[in-house]
């Protein structure tokens, strides 16, 4: 984990580093008078060569100091874990909508395979995937928010604050952030459950006299939901992705949002410490699919 | 199974929209009401809370309702006091301020000389302060008792004042400044003097300010609490005023496109005036083809700034004669040089020449460089289209690295401010490396001038030469604008589309 954490580390900084934007000119914007740009340069350390700034920075990062962002002083590990609580939260009923959702409808349609039930989960797959979310996004708020006042157009109350503001705040985002993982998940488990219900363990079991409902719920779908686990783990990033683009058009303030300022504010520390965060929960997510893997199927172990 | 869904999405919007159109907003002058909270949406959220270090001009937005300024405005830009209730110059290079008596910061300390001395240091000591510049002319500060401040310049600056309006003017307390230490910018506990307390700032997501009970203008303010939300979007922000999840836009946060739909909604109000900003484009007369005043003439005479401001700002924007707004005292509006288009005198100036465009990457910008494009095409100069981040642009326009780039400026009180800078010769935001002696001359003695009679023609024959020289490409100046629901009352609508709130109530 260390290592690829190192890696990224490198080349996010050889990257970012190789943009032709100066941070100072950014953060003085239309007040940049030469003398303040160099002054604040010298004052943020960008005046020094870059293997020096990385060394500086690798350095106060493994005795656990991230810096402090060079646009706003917030200490970097401040700014992402008050802003992760967010994020967390939609990401997370982003995809729990869309696997409780997806798992029944590809199911049923592969199960009622050419029904209209099939044809209504394939054509909603399609547009799920074709339609890009800020459509999405920006349809559901014309629609629940401003015409039929259902739901507030965007904002955030904190758990802590209010659970009922919360959730009515959070449904929007959430489908609009995870209408395309729904329609991913919904053909994975459609096609995966047609290839297991051609296999001989299904005829087998349907043969020696099991119900309908123990052959799918026991036999089919835990050996279906295999690849769909594996396509749920590789989600987790796409969510986080996604997150930048939801998160902006509902005003959500998770690290989405502030990941999209820092990278065009060349807020280096920040990107830095955003990075190392995703690469993280990706190690993590990674450890998950494949403890899931061996409680689905219990021949795949890890001894 | 789509069609009916779609059909339904559709039916729903037409139907909205059909049912949206009223009548324009109706303000009724009643009495005021104390209470209530007040919801603003910016256009971007903030980088700081500390006036030093302060470089948008969303930022100011919060400021002018928490922090207090030396000196203030009225709505016809002329200064007022403010924490300071008089100023003379005892002699041209000495101002002295008497001070308002009795008015406490919000952490309890007094505000008093000790404290404008210190805010004032803090400026001039620090390098990398965009305020720096602003008080360039000032050398010292003396104070002479509690409430008496005298400032020593190094030489006489007619634009001083307005420059202390703003947030070179703001005074915080000295207190609450050592006690923040690095964290002022992100939580200034108990900072200001303003009709408005901070509370607390949760980044990206709200900035909330109560209100200061012990403001020193009896009876205000009348809002109990300003909640700010940063919202980018400018569809989110539109549907959140329509939702009455926000009761106020500031300006730019909703898209000129926009602005028809929220005038023709009688449950809203819009009302602008023409602001202290200017937009067009930035020529590199130093080096390249724009070294040739004749080439920056064409384009000047080629360009139909009418059809732009029509098609690309809405005719929300007012035609711009040259760096000085309408809304300003400086304003020479007998200046017509090139506000109509004239494509045989562009092309006896030059023709058949090309140069590269560079063009912030966002949508207004691109349809804005486009259709330059189009109309400079009639002239037989063409204008290459270079999409760049708006961050690379800055980098490379102050290198001077550009032969034209649609930069623009937000404007200042003071005509200085929207000349001196960027076009004196070396002036801090002369990327197309203008200079003329003459004009050189004009705006020194405009700064050492003694009143606006004095300065008035000193402006008008500098802005003539750098019209005449183009110096810049005029198009327009932005509008301040008054974006709010129909519920907010005495909305004061400032050239500087700052929104202050201390006068404000809800109905």
């Amino acid at each position: 984990m260390v290592p690829v954490a190192f890696l990224v580390s490198v080349a996010v900084f050889s990257l970012i580093h190789l943009t032709p934007v100066d941070p100072a000119e950014l953060i003085l914007g239309e007040e940049r008078t030469p003398e303040a740009v160099v002054a604040l340069r010298h004052e943020l350390g960008l005046d020094r060569p870059l293997p020096e700034q990385y060394v500086t920075w690798i350095s106060h990062a493994l005795r656990g100091d991230l810096g402090r962002s060079i646009r706003t002083n917030q200490p970097v590990t401040q700014a992402i874990l008050e802003r992760l609580p967010a994020t967390l939260e939609l990401g997370t009923a982003a995809l729990a909508w869309s696997v409780l959702l997806a798992i029944p409808l590809g199911t049923i349609a592969a199960l009622r395979r050419g029904s209209p039930v099939d044809v209504l989960a394939t054509g909603f797959t399609i547009l799920g995937v074709s339609v890009p979310n800020f459509f999405i996004g920006i349809l559901l708020i014309l629609v629940l928010s401003v015409n039929l006042r259902l739901f507030p157009p965007g904002g955030f109350t904190p758990l802590t604050d209010s659970i009922p503001d919360n959730l009515h705040r959070l449904i929007l985002p959430a489908i609009t952030l995870g209408t395309v993982t729904t329609a991913i998940n919904t053909r994975f488990t459609r096609s995966s459950m047609l290839e297991v219900l051609r296999q001989d363990y299904i005829r087998t079991a349907r043969a020696k006299g099991a119900s309908w409902r123990q052959v799918i719920v026991g036999h089919a779908l835990k050996n279906a939901l295999i690849p769909v686990v594996t396509v749920v783990g590789i989600q987790v990033g796409a969510i986080l992705e996604g997150a930048l683009v939801t998160e902006t058009i509902f005003s959500w303030p998770g690290i989405g949002k502030l990941a999209i300022d820092s990278i065009f504010g060349r807020d280096y520390p920040i990107i830095q410490g955003f990075v190392l965060a995703i690469a993280l929960s990706y190690m993590l997510t990674n450890l998950a699919v494949d403890l899931a893997y061996a409680w689905l199927n219990p021949r795949i172990s890890y001894a | 199974m789509k069609r009916p869904a779609f059909a339904l999405i559709l039916g729903v919007f037409v139907v909205s929209a059909a049912c949206s159109t009223g009548s324009g907003p109706t303000s009724a002058a009643a009495t005021p009401k104390a209470g209530g909270t007040l919801k603003v949406a910016l256009e971007s959220e903030l980088r700081t809370l500390d006036p030093l270090k302060s470089s948008q001009r969303v930022e100011r937005q919060v400021y002018y309702n928490m922090y207090d300024s030396l000196v203030t405005i009225d709505t016809s830009l002329k200064i007022k006091p403010g924490l300071a209730t008089s100023w003379t110059y005892t002699d041209p290079t000495t101002l002295q301020f008497v001070l308002r008596q009795g008015v406490k910061f919000h952490d309890g300390t007094d505000f008093n000389a000790d404290a404008v001395k210190f805010n004032i240091d803090r400026i001039l000591n620090a390098a990398s302060s965009p305020r720096k510049s602003e008080l360039a002319s000032v050398k010292s500060v003396e104070v002479k008792d509690a409430s008496t401040v005298i400032f020593h310049l190094k030489k006489q600056d007619a634009a001083l004042l307005a420059q202390l309006v703003d947030r070179a003017g703001m005074i915080l307390s000295p207190a609450a400044i050592q006690k923040a230490g690095a964290d002022l910018g992100l939580n200034p506990i108990g900072a200001g003097t303003g009709p408005f307390v901070f509370v607390e700032w949760k980044r990206d997501d709200h900035l909330t300010l109560k209100k200061n009970p012990n403001y020193w203008v009896p009876g205000r303010p009348y809002l109990d609490e300003v909640i700010y939300r940063p919202i980018t979007d400018s569809n989110a922000a539109l549907a959140a005023l329509r939702t009455g999840d926000i009761d106020v836009a500031g300006t730019n946060a909703i898209a000129d496109k926009d602005i028809a739909s929220i005038k023709s909604d009688s449950s809203l109000v819009y009302k602008d005036i023409p602001g202290l900003s200017f937009e067009g484009f930035e020529v590199n007369g130093g080096s390249g083809v724009f070294a040739d005043k004749a080439k920056r003439q064409a384009v000047a005479l080629a360009l139909d700034r009418a059809q732009i401001l029509k098609n690309v700002f809405f005719d929300l924007h007012t035609l711009s004669r040259g760096p000085i707004p309408p809304t300003s005292w400086a304003i020479d509006s007998s200046e017509n040089l090139y506000t109509a288009v004239d494509i045989n005198k562009a092309k006896s100036m030059a023709t058949g020449f090309s140069f590269a465009l560079k063009t912030p990457n966002t949508p207004g910008s691109i349809q804005e460089a486009t259709l330059i494009k189009d109309q400079l095409s009639k002239a037989g100069i063409t204008a290459n289209i270079q999409t760049e981040e708006f961050g690379q642009i800055l980098t490379e326009a102050s290198a001077h690295k550009f032969d034209a780039a649609l930069v623009g400026w937000s404007g200042r009180i003071d005509p200085d401010g929207n000349m001196y800078g960027w076009f004196h010769t070396g002036g801090g935001f002369n990327d197309g490396q203008y200079s003329n002696p003459q004009v050189d001359s004009l705006l020194e003695q405009a700064r050492v001038a003694s009143d606006q009679a004095a300065r008035k023609p000193l402006y008008d024959q500098a802005q003539k030469i750098l019209v005449e020289d183009v110096a810049y490409i005029f198009i327009g100046h932005g509008p301040a604008q008054e974006i709010a629901s129909a519920k907010v009352h005495n909305f004061p609508l400032i050239a500087d589309s700052i929104d202050r709130f201390a006068e404000v109530w809800k109905g």
